[in-house]
């Protein structure tokens, strides 16, 4: 093993534990939470992934997956193992600054560093990546990771209105299940698939309960805690995974019906919005928590968008099954490499109604011009809606967290003389 | 799949009683908007189409004869304000004929047809076609000013052509009209196309859902209605990801319900409220249904998952 790798190993190491012992300090935690911190300590930790999730011999074939166009279930119904590997380390995204422009987004230099260097080893576990054509920077690192893996581009439309890029879509996912099939030597049968969608079924009929549990008056859990467990979906298998969910879901029903808050009920009710926290990068929950704000949503890929939309088909048919699955994968995303992207300004519209909302956070990870773009649209319509908008722009150096620290408390504080003043008159 | 199966007891009850109510006692008489052949037999139809008669009526030529087509108008009207286009999803025994096939073709594992935007938009005018053959032929067989060697023919134009009257008397043991009439050009030509509809819709209705409802002239008079029947479907645009859901599980490949943003009536033409987009929307409140500005069904992430059985409950089912 390398010198570099075994420094960024430790490094990784280093400052994954402390996002994991922070959640762990916190004395009212969900007991069921655990099951998620040990899913993340074994990916970035322990460094032990491969172990954790029992890769039987022969060992299945692993996916890496980057954003959340890539169907999982066509990965489980050729009998292998999806892992997603979009970064969100700092460590990793300096080993990965050579590799990219100075002006590439974190995740990506991230997720290079990674693959570079092989750390976390799970990046090494995957057979095959698969990168869908979303962003530029997304694009474009999929043509450097060919340097270091097997690397699949999917071709993901970014008009998605039109009936021709809905058909490419679809020849799209078919040439997914083709090469899915040639990497495993297993025929992707129709009732693999059926119980593949069912089984990402249970896992996001538990994401949505969590998702609807979050809308109670009285949060029972903290933004952090739900955003931990929502992204370890991203390094377990799916099963152990909405098994573990049921049973959070069941505390914290457990919880709202005995009324016990997580933290202050009187606080501020935020969104995090825009780019996402990708593990370890806790900097902005963490932040909007310790400053007195209740992280009750985000809008994040590997966060409350990354499970929120099911599977509808209804025949079982292979050929309606693939048709569900472009449309699932395509058709309800919100990611701003769409255009148009009209269907976002909805989603946020109603989640302002939905968490009863109090005000947004809008993180533009530094060199990620999309969600920066948006950023006008989501402005006027929160002002529309009374909200106020905080705009953080920042990589995952740490070094600013102080900076940002005295401006999310001072827009907390404003929300909250506000809400007084309210009261007052 | 509780609104699925309801919908096909009910198509299937309809079914009987329509297409052999008469051998049971049931008369309903010719005046229904709907499907159910009036070549069934008289002996055998419980109820039947109104549109039989409806040109036999403008072909006598007579006054008497014009004011018996406003008086099936006028029936066809008050039976349509209450139950609008689900005449079509809920009554129609020829919808259930082709739901029948395409059963079949999903129990064969087949997946179903789409045919692309373009070619959908080119036969859009099929069925006004149709209406126009409907209302102006049987009206120039009974003044026939020009051609009357041609007009003579055209009493019952509609029907000659419909591929449901070559179809349905099948089933009641009329199989003598599934053939080409012989007798003179006109009704060769009207029956050779009738017979080749008929095969087709038959062949077609295995790949394609409710094949032959994209051109049903039916499904355009309900829909003339569409605004003063009392059964609506109405969207919250906001609730709506447009996940597209409900443009595939729609037989009609109406597109427009989840394409909508602003208007809260998604009551499109085609649209023949079988409800399948309510029953597999994923979202609470998105879609609804309503009758006379009640609601009487809506969508709910639950009923998703309770119909796909995902969203059982392990850990709670063990405590009770």
């Amino acid at each position: 093993m390398g010198k570099r790798k075994q420094r960024l190993l430790r490094a990784l190491g280093r400052s994954a534990e402390g996002v994991l012992r922070g959640l762990e300090e916190a004395a009212d935690r969900p007991k069921q939470l655990d099951y998620f911190i040990e899913v993340m300590r074994a990916a970035y930790v322990d460094d032990c992934l491969a172990e954790r999730l029992e890769l039987s011999e022969p060992r299945p074939k692993v996916v890496g997956i980057y954003c959340v166009m890539a169907p999982e279930e066509l990965v489980y119904a050729a009998g292998a193992i999806p892992l997603r590997l979009c970064g969100g380390s700092h460590e990793a995204s300096c080993a990965g600054d050579e590799l990219a422009p100075r002006d590439a987004c974190p995740v990506v230099k991230s997720a290079l560093g990674s693959t570079a260097l092989g750390a976390p080893s799970l990046y090494e576990l995957c057979d095959v990546v698969v990168v869908p054509t979303t962003c530029d920077a997304k694009r474009k690192m999929g043509e450097e990771l060919a340097q270091h893996t097997e690397v699949w581009v999917l071709d993901v439309p970014h008009v998605k209105e039109s009936e021709g890029a809905r058909r490419q879509w679809l020849e799209e996912l078919h040439g997914f299940k083709r090469d899915l099939e040639r990497l495993t030597g297993n025929r992707i049968k129709r009732r693999a698939l059926k119980e593949a969608i069912a089984m990402l079924g249970r896992a996001q009929h538990q994401a949505r309960r969590l998702y609807q549990l979050r809308q109670a008056p009285v949060p029972v859990v903290r933004g952090s805690e739900a955003a931990l467990a929502l992204h370890a979906f991203a390094f377990d298998r799916a099963d152990s995974w909405t098994e573990a969910m049921t049973r959070l879901n069941d505390e914290l029903e457990e919880r709202t019906r005995h009324q016990q808050p997580s933290q202050g009920a009187q606080r501020p009710r935020l969104m995090l919005a825009g780019a996402p926290s990708i593990f370890p990068n806790w900097k902005l929950p963490n932040l909007i928590e310790e400053m007195g704000g209740a992280l009750v949503t985000d809008e994040s890929c590997v966060g409350d968008r990354y499970l929120y939309d099911p599977v509808g088909a209804v025949e079982n048919t292979m050929e309606d099954m693939m048709v569900a699955l472009g449309s699932r994968y395509l058709m309800p995303c919100t990611c701003p490499s769409f255009a148009p992207n009209d269907d976002r300004l909805f989603r946020l519209r109603q989640a302002v109604e939905d968490f009863q909302l109090d005000g947004v956070l809008y993180l533009v990870l530094k060199g990620c011009v999309i969600y920066d773009f948006e950023l006008q649209r989501v402005e006027k319509l929160m002002r529309e809606l009374g909200l106020p908008v905080l705009r953080i722009e920042t990589d995952y150096n740490p070094e600013d967290v102080e900076q940002l620290r005295t401006r999310v408390e001072a827009f907390i504080e404003m929300i909250q003389e506000n809400t007084q003043l309210e009261v007052g008159a | 799949m509780r609104v699925t199966r309801l919908r096909w007891l009910v198509l299937a009850v309809c079914f009987v009683l329509l297409t052999f109510g008469g051998r049971m006692g049931v008369h309903l008489g010719a005046y229904l908007p709907t499907f159910a052949c009036y070549f069934t037999g008289f002996d055998s139809y419980g109820g039947a189409c109104f549109l039989a008669p409806l040109q036999f009526a403008l072909a006598a030529g007579s006054v008497d004869g014009l004011l018996k087509a406003l008086l099936y108008v006028v029936i066809a009207i008050l039976l349509i304000i209450p139950l609008g286009s689900a005449w079509c999803g809920w009554v129609c025994p020829f919808a259930f004929v082709q739901d029948v096939l395409d059963l079949i073709r999903r129990k064969l594992g087949l997946g179903y047809l789409r045919f692309p935007e373009g070619l959908r938009e080119g036969l859009r005018p099929a069925k006004w076609v149709f209406l126009f053959i409907m209302l102006l032929l049987p009206l120039w067989a009974a003044f026939p000013i020009l051609v009357p060697s041609v007009a003579r023919h055209l009493n019952i134009p509609f029907c000659e052509l419909c591929p449901v009257r070559y179809i349905m008397p099948m089933l009641t043991g009329r199989a003598s009209y599934m053939g080409v009439d012989l007798e003179n050009a006109t009704t060769i030509i009207l029956s050779g196309l009738g017979v080749f509809f008929a095969i087709l819709t038959l062949v077609l209705s295995l790949f394609k859902r409710r094949f032959w409802c994209a051109y049903c002239p039916m499904v355009l008079v309900l829909s003339f209605f569409r605004r003063i029947s009392l059964p609506k479907l109405k969207k919250d645009v906001q609730k709506c990801t447009r996940c597209e859901i409900c443009y595939n599980v729609c037989p009609m490949d109406v597109e427009q319900v989840f394409k909508e943003r602003e208007k809260e009536n998604v009551t499109f033409p085609d649209c023949v409220l079988c409800l399948a987009c309510i029953e597999h929307c994923p979202e609470d409140d998105a879609l609804r249904a309503t009758w006379a500005g009640k609601t009487f069904f809506r969508s709910t992430r639950k009923g998703f998952s309770r119909r796909r059985k995902i969203g059982v409950d392990r850990h709670k089912n063990k405590d009770n």
